[in-house]
């Protein structure tokens, strides 16, 4: 039970060290309002166009599904890593079914041009 | 009194005010020290793993500063001599408080917020990915007894916390309100969770080894020679964990996220000032926590590669030399400085007096502290442990700082495909053939 207080201590160490520094960056730094200008987002020099958070590739949304499927699969493993040398029935068969079916999976995807990027 | 002040020189103002101001805070943080520093000791004597939190934290936190200067100056240095360049060697000897004078000059920018952008994630992002740091830093062994903490399930730890870093890039991408810093973003995201299976997939070999995930147990398993190191039982896991490593630390030749060519400047288009300062910060961490846990996983952590040939033991017992003792402390530095300044001053007409004597000091200094160092590495475990890890850490750490200067950038689809296609199967075949030959020998 110590390491969960050490996590959320840690956690708690870092971010109030961020919000320190940049607080003391913020008692020593200039500070000015600019012109309209300033304040726009930097696009290399032409001024923005349409909706910033609009529509961008399908291949993202793809990617993280895949990557959903094959952590899980991560979790699982390591698990079973674990317990390898134990004298469970059928320890290695059952993994190398597991990750074959999964596997498939990914030759699917592969064989669709899911893996290729547009 | 104004045209008094008006006929100093800048160096003298300075000195008035900066000598006065020292002396007050000096006067009130002697008090304020003389009045709280015994019952926060009493305190602190009272709850002793209260007391171990707070010098764990507080030294892990503080580490990261030099760490990043010093990657900063390496990057410098190693990149410019690879260029056939001189690098900084204005500011410090070599230029070595360079990287520092950055960090101050980041420090002391303006920290603007554009128009348009959702101000608390804007300001969270570099939060949260700052904080992943010492997280990740928590369960890395540095030495025999100097680690934050030793979890049964470390290994576990470690990638779950690393992976948040990619939250906060996606925060800072979101809420910058700029399509460059939301095109690095996804990239980061897209690039991280790639690369965030093949990582985790390469440990694997290693866990099936060692049979836990405890990164202690996992360093004290190698010990021995550098023959025992896991880097001889799992190279293909080792090569798939650095490639997937470089990736997940953003670095040259796997950073799409920062492609200043394609993306500005990435998700930290829009940041400027300290909020800028803290992503870059981290990642140089990174670069220092991923070498570190390279180390420690194939490359024997604190272990030495060797064990001496001959066996050393210092007893020093300074109780019995008495009074002798006090005539040698008092004695030492004296005899000492004259000694190791003389021959500057003979063979020397163009050294003076006081020069020898100044040179005889810093040397003797310098042996003195060589000595105890010396000494400390063969008497204790942990001194010599540490060192032995911050070498290895290093020599990972000067292979990404080259690696940025030899290798290119490569394309986003060569970046996915190579993920996908190679290093993921190559990842899975290293586990299979691993669990197989274990189980062989465990069988047999």
């Amino acid at each position: 039970m110590e390491g969960i207080w050490y996590v959320v201590g840690f956690a708690c160490a870092g971010i109030s060290f961020v919000f320190l520094v940049i607080g003391l960056s913020w008692l020593i730094s200039h500070r000015t309002r600019g012109s309209r200008g300033k304040g726009l987002p930097y696009e290399s020099g032409i001024d923005t166009y349409g909706d910033t958070h609009g529509r961008f590739g399908v291949s993202y949304y793809l990617y993280a599904l895949l990557f959903v499927a094959f952590d899980i699969e991560v979790i699982f493993i390591f698990l079973w890593a674990l317990v390898i040398r134990d004298p469970i029935p059928g320890v290695l068969s059952s993994m190398f079914l597991f990750v074959g079916i999964l596997l498939l999976g990914l030759a699917y995807a592969w064989r669709k041009g899911v893996l290729t990027w547009r | 009194m104004t045209a008094y002040w008006n006929r100093l020189s800048v160096g003298s103002r300075a000195f008035l005010i900066v000598v006065p101001a020292l002396l007050v805070v000096g006067a009130i943080l002697t008090v304020g020290i003389a009045l709280l520093l015994p019952p926060v000791l009493g305190f602190l004597g009272a709850n002793l793993p209260l007391a171990r939190f707070a010098a764990a934290a507080t030294a892990i936190i503080v580490v990261t500063i030099p760490t990043a200067f010093v990657i900063i100056y390496m990057e410098l240095k190693v990149i410019a001599a690879m260029n056939l360049r001189v690098g900084p060697d204005r500011v410090g000897p070599y230029g070595t408080l360079m990287s520092v004078v950055h960090g101050l000059k980041v420090l002391a920018k303006e920290d603007f917020t554009p128009r348009g952008v959702d101000v608390p994630i804007f300001t969270l992002a570099p939060v949260v990915v700052f904080a992943s740091i010492p997280l990740t830093m928590l369960v890395i062994p540095f030495a025999p007894g100097i680690f934050g903490q030793d979890f049964n399930i470390a290994l576990l730890y470690f990638f779950a916390i690393s992976g948040l870093s990619v939250v906060g890039l996606m925060m800072a991408g979101w809420a910058s309100f700029n399509k460059y810093s939301l095109l690095g973003a996804l990239r980061a995201a897209a690039q991280a969770i790639s690369y965030e299976l093949p990582l985790t997939l390469s440990v694997v070999g290693i866990i099936i080894l060692a049979g836990t995930m405890s990164l202690n147990s996992i360093v004290q398993l190698q010990a021995g020679s550098f023959l025992d190191w896991n880097i001889w039982k799992q190279p293909l896991g080792f090569v798939i964990f650095f490639i997937a490593a470089t990736a997940e630390a953003n670095r040259t030749p796997l950073d799409m996220t920062e492609a200043d060519q394609e993306l500005v400047a990435g998700f930290a288009t829009e940041y400027s000032g300290m909020r800028f300062g803290f992503f870059f910060f981290a990642e140089y961490v990174n670069v220092f926590v991923v070498s570190a846990l390279s180390a420690v996983l194939f490359f024997g952590g604190w272990n030495a590669p060797f064990d001496w040939p001959f066996p050393v033991t210092l007893n020093l017992d300074p109780g019995g030399m008495g009074l002798g003792l006090i005539f040698l402390i008092a004695l030492a530095p004296v005899v000492g400085t004259i000694i190791l300044g003389l021959p500057f001053w003979l063979l020397s007409s163009r050294v003076s007096t006081l020069r020898a004597l100044v040179i005889g000091f810093v040397l003797f200094n310098l042996l003195i502290v060589g000595a105890f160092m010396g000494w400390a590495f063969i008497s204790a475990a942990w001194v010599s442990g540490l060192v032995w890890m911050v070498l290895k850490t290093f020599v990972f750490v000067f292979i990404f700082v080259q690696m940025r200067g030899t290798l290119p950038r490569v394309r986003v689809d060569q970046l996915m495909s190579f993920a996908w296609k190679w290093l993921l199967p190559a990842a899975l075949l290293n586990i299979f053939v691993t669990a197989i030959a274990v189980s062989i020998l465990a069988n047999r």
